[in-house]
């Protein structure tokens, strides 16, 4: 890209990365100093740990990790067995990651990710780095062994030709130092591996390594104080730069060369995340990586949508939610495993449906199963993205369920007389309707509630937002419960001759679902409560008025619920309707409804079913939280009176992330 | 600014400020003169980098959408331009659609409402000129753009995840204007506009 179209374009002034290397940019050895070899060395790979890091964050290989003049020659180092090795494995579990993350073809903004054109991502020796990786681990770990039974000896020099340096002094330092640091990238390696493979004992087997990873982290944190020690002090930069343990700049590394060979990367250099930074990321990934590996492989579609909404809450990185989404959804299969139409169909708690060739084959479930593997996809992209495709795919819900609808009316009309198979039929379709009503409902209250987490709403919008969600949540409970009553007279009619054992699995499962709907009660009344007392406090108190200077609160509705209303979600819902609802609200009404108090009544029940179930409990605690704190916010609103003019009321969302707290002030 | 009704934008306005020692002027682009005014406003203040070929794809097509603002002080001999509103319109997936693309006050010159101001006027010019939504993407961290916005009219339609070279999110904010199509008879149409509380002289 020609430097005049920015500014901020760094030049090294190395036309090409042989001019780069005849200058001495990147010598091998690092040094002929044994021991300043070794310290060279460390940094590098320091440095690539922070290229890494910084890499995963969204930028590209080529203005991080294959800034490394060493990692882009290979065969310069060949003879540099820790860094040949360790170069060769890093590189191999790039390559890996590249291909999870093209796999799960996102399309987020971080589409600069995958990109690897004319990088020297892959050569045929790669696939033994594990083993190359292996020798030199061993070694270094046979040289640390003898340093310690040195060091009981007492002796001053150092036998055989393994020692990484000549100065016994320090060998166990970066013996130790190296070891953790190789360790780090087998361990990692092999959880990228194991996470590709997770059938059998795929999943546990890459937990195990989660963990020897994130020990060898703390190890590494724990050399960074020797390497400082050891590093000329002079050239060490100040903390809030180094982007190694030892604080010094590393050998080798360009920023600029590949901008030339790569005219379609981002011209400026990507700045490169300290080394602490470093650690925090890998930290965090490894962390949300166990949270995958706990994935019970659970064929149930609300446990799994359930699953990827709390993953979603730590705010996961591109590579994990990478690695969660192949996990789901492989060759079209749940995990690899299970048929979409057979998901369904237990979804529907049809059990005697699962395989039914008849099932399978027809065209709404074929459709439905397309827009679950959509649905999966979309729930693991970064929440900014998930939103704008969740909203889209609301169109497509409905679609769906009009024209199972109008199928429905058409084949089995308002007959009663009906043969048994076509009875059959009939309960099916309606069973498959109302489901899909629901997953519709569902995708319609995470779009809305999505809006809370990014930061989307004003709060002069809080009051037609949490009336929308209200009206859908209304609406989600009401399909829910149909299809329990829908399930529950499946069950009856399959429950003569049923043994004991199925009967208590239906009622657990029963329980499960009303625990689920009283829980989305207390949503319908928090979302109400606040939506009324916004009303009011707009009516009678003037406050949290919307600005009319070149629109109206109309064209702000249209414009929020613009998906929601193209897709009829719900039918029959407008502005006028929401106009209407709001212009009523009077505190009077609000404190004879007294949503707060109604949340406070159904809590203790919803605990005990929730007991075992820590996230959930979680999650009560703060509705409960959320329910006392404007319980009590509007008792003094009423009491002050919500017209008095030095009332200032602020709504907060400190107990929880989508209901939020009224806090009253008196000036 | 207050809420006085501003008459038509003549090419040049001057409007006593606060302290009536100086004058700040309105001006409508007026040609290549007041690129580099533009150009080292916007260089100096918005963290996004552009080309010069940037500045003229938006001056040169729009010029009627681009306002400065001039600080005439009377001792001086030039003037100098403490703020710029750069806008475009056109065409996009079926709307008309007004777009602004940079808007800048000099640090100095900042919560006089010389933005709001600036803003407005171009909001005018794409609303008469048949926009029927105008956009634009603020960093999510601009708090004071943000009200600005919020206060004309705008809603966060979209969070764009790590919009900006240097890694932070934006909102696209969009500005619906009303329309006169919404399927409903005038009498009720003439009923609902007068329930609402518009004090816009704009409408």
């Amino acid at each position: 890209m020609d430097p005049k179209m920015d500014s901020g374009i760094e030049r090294s002034g190395y036309y090409s990365i042989e001019e780069a290397i005849e200058d001495g940019i990147a010598p091998v050895p690092l040094s002929l100093d044994r021991t300043l070899d070794i310290q060279r060395t460390l940094d590098v790979i320091d440095h690539l740990f922070s290229c890494e890091a910084t890499w995963h964050k969204g930028h590209t290989l080529a203005q991080t990790v294959f800034t490394c003049i060493y990692l882009m020659k290979m065969e310069r180092i060949s003879s540099h067995a820790v860094l040949n090795s360790f170069c060769r494995i890093l590189r191999a579990t790039c390559n890996a990651v590249v291909a999870v993350v093209s796999t799960a073809r996102t399309h987020e903004e971080e589409d600069l990710f995958t990109m690897s054109f004319g990088l020297p991502l892959k050569d045929e020796g790669d696939d033994k780095c594990l083993s190359v990786l292996n020798s030199v681990e061993e070694t270094v770990s046979r040289q640390l062994r003898a340093c310690k039974s040195h060091a009981l000896s007492k002796r001053k020099t150092l036998e055989g030709l393994e020692s990484l340096q000549d100065n016994p002094d320090v060998e166990e330092g970066y013996c130790r130092a190296l070891l953790c640091r190789l360790r780090f990238r087998k361990h990692f390696h092999h959880v990228v591996t194991c996470l590709r493979r997770p059938h059998g004992r795929g999943l546990d087997l890459a937990r195990k390594h989660v963990a020897s990873c994130l020990s060898e982290l703390s190890l590494m944190l724990k050399s960074q104080e020797f390497l400082k020690s050891q590093s000329n002090i002079t050239l060490q930069q100040g903390d809030e730069s180094c982007t190694t343990a030892s604080g010094c700049r590393p050998f080798g590394f360009d920023v600029s060369l590949n901008s030339r060979l790569m005219s379609a990367a981002p011209p400026r250099a990507v700045k490169i995340l300290t080394w602490s930074d470093a650690l925090g990321y890998f930290e965090k990934l490894l962390r949300d990586l166990d949270v995958i590996c706990s994935l019970s492989l659970d064929p149930v579609l609300e446990n799994v949508l359930h699953f990827i909404a709390q993953f979603q809450k730590s705010v996961p990185d591109l590579v994990p939610r990478a690695f969660l989404q192949t996990l789901l959804v492989q060759d079209g299969k749940l995990y690899g495993r299970d048929l979409f139409c057979d998901v369904i169909s237990r979804a529907l708690s049809l059990p005697d449906i699962i395989g039914d060739k008849e099932f399978q084959m027809n065209e709404f479930v074929v459709q439905l199963g397309q827009l679950v593997i959509n649905l999966l996809k979309i729930l693991c992209t970064n929440t900014a993205w998930q939103r704008r495709k969740l909203g889209k795919s609301l169109q497509d819900w409905s679609t769906i369920s009009i024209q199972l609808e109008l199928a429905l009316k058409r084949e089995f009309g308002e007959t009663r007389n009906v043969l048994d198979h076509e009875n059959m039929c009939m309960r099916v379709s309606k069973q498959l309707l109302v489901w899909t009503q629901e997953q519709t409902y569902w995708v319609a209250s995470r779009f809305l509630i999505l809006g809370f987490e990014l930061d989307l709403y004003s709060p002069s919008e809080y009051c037609m937002v949490y009336w929308y969600m209200h009206v859908v949540f209304i609406k989600l409970i009401e399909k829910m419960q149909l299809r329990i009553l829908a399930s529950n007279e499946n069950g009856s009619a399959r429950r003569k001759g049923k043994k004991k054992k199925d009967h208590s699995k239906d009622s657990a499962r029963d329980a499960a679902f009303s625990s689920s709907c009283l829980l989305l009660q207390c949503y319908v009344l928090l979302s109400e409560g606040l939506s009324m007392l916004l009303a009011v406090l707009r009516n009678e108190g003037k406050s949290f008025l919307l600005p009319t200077i070149f629109n109206t609160e109309q064209e702000r509705f249209l414009q929020h619920f613009d998906l929601l209303q193209k897709a009829r979600i719900p039918e029959h819902i407008t502005y006028y309707s929401f106009k209407e609802s709001a212009a009523q609200a009077h505190m009077a009404d609000v404190m004879k409804y007294n949503f707060f108090k109604e949340i406070q009544k159904i809590i203790p029940s919803l605990k005990g079913s929730f007991a075992s179930e820590p996230e959930k409990l979680a999650e009560l605690r703060q509705i409960e939280q959320v329910a006392e704190h404007n319980r009590i916010a509007l008792n003094i609103i009423n009491s002050v009176g919500v017209g008095d003019p030095s009332l200032r009321v602020s709504f907060e969302f400190t107990h929880h992330p989508h209901f939020a707290v009224a806090v009253v002030k008196r000036s | 600014m207050s809420a006085a009704v501003m008459p038509a934008a003549a090419p040049t306005e001057r409007v006593e400020s606060s302290s009536g020692e100086a004058e700040i002027a309105y001006v409508s682009y007026g040609g290549e003169q007041h690129l580099p005014l533009v150009m080292s406003l916007v260089d100096a203040e918005l963290s996004e980098p552009y080309s010069i070929f940037t500045y003229r794809y938006f001056v040169y097509l729009w010029p009627q959408l681009t306002f400065l603002i001039h600080r005439k002080a009377f001792d001086a001999k030039e003037g100098k331009c403490v703020g710029t509103v750069v806008c475009k319109m056109g065409e996009h997936r079926g709307a008309f659609r007004g777009y602004i693309a940079m808007l800048v006050v000099l640090k100095a010159y900042r919560g006089r409402g010389i933005a709001t101001e600036l803003v407005t006027r171009s909001i005018r010019v794409m609303m008469e000129s048949g926009c029927e939504e105008v956009t634009l993407e603020a960093e999510v961290t601009n708090k004071g753009a943000l009200a600005l916005y919020g206060r004309l009219g705008f809603i966060r339609a979209k969070r764009l995840y790590r919009y900006y070279l240097n890694g932070v999110d934006a909102f696209r904010l969009k500005l619906l204007f009303p329309r006169l199509d919404l399927g409903l008879p005038p009498m009720m149409m003439g009923d609902e506009r007068d329930d609402q509380l518009i004090d816009s002289p704009y409408l």
